[in-house]
């Protein structure tokens, strides 16, 4: 799979700054942010393919962010990160658009495959975009 | 043709008339040729059944009430397809005006719940007494906005015809990461949730997120079906290799007989008033007949609730896809 751009938003610093690094390390462009609001600062700024977004975070929470992140950039896919998950607030994400609702803690290597995953689901996206637009 | 078959009883039909009705079920069946072209499997089912009611109509009461009665089966279950077409076109219309309609609305009463709680913070306002109660009078119509704005939402993700994203999909693999997310509220009322899980099932071509939403809503009818203590099993097996079966069954209070055939219309809800919109289960529906599969769901009232889905496996058009992504 060839290098994507991923934003880690959780208001954990601890946990952004690790996996930004060991992503980084795997060849990844990553980025992290603490908040919903510096996330959605973020995106004006820069592009991203994936985004790993946690559901519970003071001020703006995941299912904000989420909203205002699909407005903002239809195509970026979003990982919705949970620490003790509830059925209906995954309902509520998946209907919003989001790509995933993954209980924490999440091991890397299970986290990464869902990027890959929904990175593979943005190429189908754009791909399908660019053959809708040629017609 | 054979299901026609069936309905139409030959046991009790003299031998000529099978001959006569093998014929006459042959002729419409070269005639429908032609349309199968055009008209695809259920005009092919309807143009038989129109010929073959004519040509038998001068063979004796006997076959024609008996064909009639086919008929009228038919059409009945047409007419079902017709109908549930005809609900969500208008559900369509419906919620786009709705959308408009209502969320701009919206829209202005959370403005104004904003100027009014700034109001209340102003100078002149600092030591009455009233202005808290006015507040959380604020936070509750807010609240109710909220809720409004939601209720649009799912209407609209209900119209809405997005082509899904065909992906590999390990359907084992979904179900365990979404029981997972419904165990903790099941624990809570001492529900177990059991998975019987076929190993060896087919890779299916199928939107993860889709599918993630549909066993989700299951899993959370499942558990709120389900009073205090109880079982949900979630179970898979592969159906010939062309289909993956997923069932969800809870042993909870089951549906009567009567709220069967309406559980998947919209709106259509048995919970208490603010608990669910009566749109999960149409959502649910919606997604999988987008996804080629089907939806089912059988019930003994007071004993368990067994919903069904099948999902087609699909794999030579996803390769087709990934193969020009």
């Amino acid at each position: 799979m060839e290098k994507f751009r991923v934003l880690i938003v959780d208001d954990e610093g601890e946990f952004v700054e690790t996996i930004v690094k060991r992503l980084r390390d795997r060849g990844l462009e990553a980025e992290g942010a603490l908040s919903g609001q510096e996330a959605l600062d973020l995106l004006d700024e820069q592009e991203f393919d994936v985004c790993v977004l946690d559901y519970r975070m003071p001020g703006m929470d995941g299912i904000e962010t989420l909203r205002h992140m699909k407005k903002k950039k239809p195509r970026m896919e979003v990982i919705m990160l949970t620490g003790h998950g509830s059925v209906e607030s995954g309902i509520q994400g998946l209907q919003l658009g989001a790509y995933n609702y993954v209980m924490k803690p999440a091991p890397l290597k299970d986290l990464l495959h869902q990027m890959e995953l929904a990175y593979e689901r943005k190429l189908i996206e754009e791909e399908r975009f660019k053959t809708l637009g040629a017609e | 043709m054979s299901s026609f078959l069936k309905k139409v009883n030959l046991s009790g039909v003299e031998p000529y008339l099978m001959t006569a009705l093998i014929f006459a079920c042959a002729i419409p069946l070269l005639f429908a040729g032609r349309y199968l072209l055009s008209g695809g499997a259920v005009a092919l089912g309807a143009i038989s059944l129109f010929h073959t009611r004519r040509i038998l109509a001068s063979m004796g009461r006997i076959a024609e009430q008996r064909i009639m009665s086919g008929i009228a089966e038919e059409r009945l279950i047409t007419d079902d397809r017709a109908c549930r077409s005809q609900i969500f076109s208008s559900v369509d219309t419906l919620s786009a005006g709705i959308a408009h309609e209502i969320n701009n609305p919206l829209g202005i009463i959370a403005q104004e719940i904003q100027w009014i709680g700034h109001l209340t913070e102003s100078p002149s306002m600092r030591g009455i007494k009233e202005a808290e109660d006015l507040r959380d009078s604020l936070r509750e119509i807010s609240r109710q906005v909220d809720r409004c704005k939601e209720t649009v939402h799912k209407l609209l993700s209900l119209a809405r015809q997005v082509e899904p994203v065909l992906q590999f999909v390990d359907v084992n693999e979904l179900i365990r990461s979404m029981v997972i997310v419904a165990e903790r509220q099941a624990a809570a009322k001492k529900i177990t949730i059991v998975r019987r899980l076929e190993s060896g099932l087919p890779v299916v071509a199928s939107d993860p997120p889709l599918l993630r939403q549909v066993l989700l809503n299951l899993l959370l009818n499942a558990t709120q079906a389900i009073d205090q203590e109880g079982v949900i099993t979630v179970s898979t097996r592969s159906l010939g290799g062309e289909f993956v079966e997923i069932k969800v069954q809870d042993n909870g209070c089951g549906i009567p007989r009567e709220h069967l055939a309406r559980i998947f219309t919209p709106f259509f809800s048995t919970k208490p008033e603010g608990k669910g919109t009566g749109l999960g289960l149409a959502i649910s529906r919606g997604i999988i007949e987008r996804l080629g599969g089907s939806i089912d769901v059988s019930s003994e009232p007071g004993e368990s609730t067994t919903f069904t889905i099948r999902v087609p496996v699909n794999s030579r058009r996803v390769n087709a896809t990934l193969a020009r992504g």
